[in-house]
């Protein structure tokens, strides 16, 4: 059940991410409540998460299907650049903090 | 202008975390909400010139750096090789990044 958890933490963090985009195309209150649910149930299912699991394999894992996922929605939905290079830099930067997390 | 917004985000994010961890009287946690709000409030608003993956992820990566950085200099969490290798790892990522999208940027405004 914590995996289940988790995995919703992660795609709470990633609509949250996304509605910033969302903010900014259509400033009303339906996006900014949106976008601090998100963030807000994410924190919630990532504090039961790590009621089983270990802090820092939780955080890792919540970072990485976060991030990863926004950059992701980013690039398809929201014509974000998407050139190699980026793609390569963005991998280094999600890497190392899940990297980081873990060995904390 | 917009990468300094991300970057002073992950120093209150920084805060925020730290905050979540050590708060224990009421000044404290208003503080660590204060950093919460301003972390994320720095977030949005480089959003609306940065792509929103490309800064998240420096956001959440910077925050992480300066989450154990900081354990390290005020908590006495030992220092471990793969913690300053992974850093290095992290900062080249974070620069790189700030190259290509100036980059881009730069060629968005030639066209």
């Amino acid at each position: 059940m914590a995996w289940f958890w988790l995995i919703l933490a992660g795609l709470f963090e990633m609509i949250g991410v996304t509605m910033i985009n969302v903010l900014h195309k259509q400033q009303n209150w339906l996006s900014l409540v949106l976008l601090i649910g998100g963030f807000g149930s994410s924190f919630l299912f990532l504090t039961l998460a790590m009621e089983t699991l270990s802090m820092s394999t939780a955080y890792a894992i919540w970072t990485g299907i976060g991030a990863t996922g926004a950059a992701v929605v980013g690039m398809v939905f929201y014509e974000e650049p998407a050139e190699w290079k980026r793609l390569g830099f963005i991998i280094l930067v999600i890497g190392s903090t899940v990297g980081l997390k873990l060995v904390a | 202008m917009a990468w300094l917004k991300v970057w002073i985000g992950a120093i209150f994010e920084v805060m925020w975390v730290i905050g979540l961890k050590h708060a224990d009287d009421m000044w404290s946690w208003a503080g660590t909400a204060v950093a919460i709000f301003v972390s994320f409030y720095l977030l949005i608003m480089a959003g609306k010139e940065l792509p929103v993956g490309t800064s998240y992820a420096v956001f959440v990566g910077l925050g992480t750096t300066g989450t154990i950085l900081s354990e390290i200099i005020l908590f006495g969490e030992p220092i471990q090789w793969m913690k300053i290798l992974l850093i290095g790892i992290l900062l080249v990522g974070v620069i790189g990044l700030k190259m290509v999208t100036k980059e881009s940027e730069r060629k968005g405004a030639e066209q």
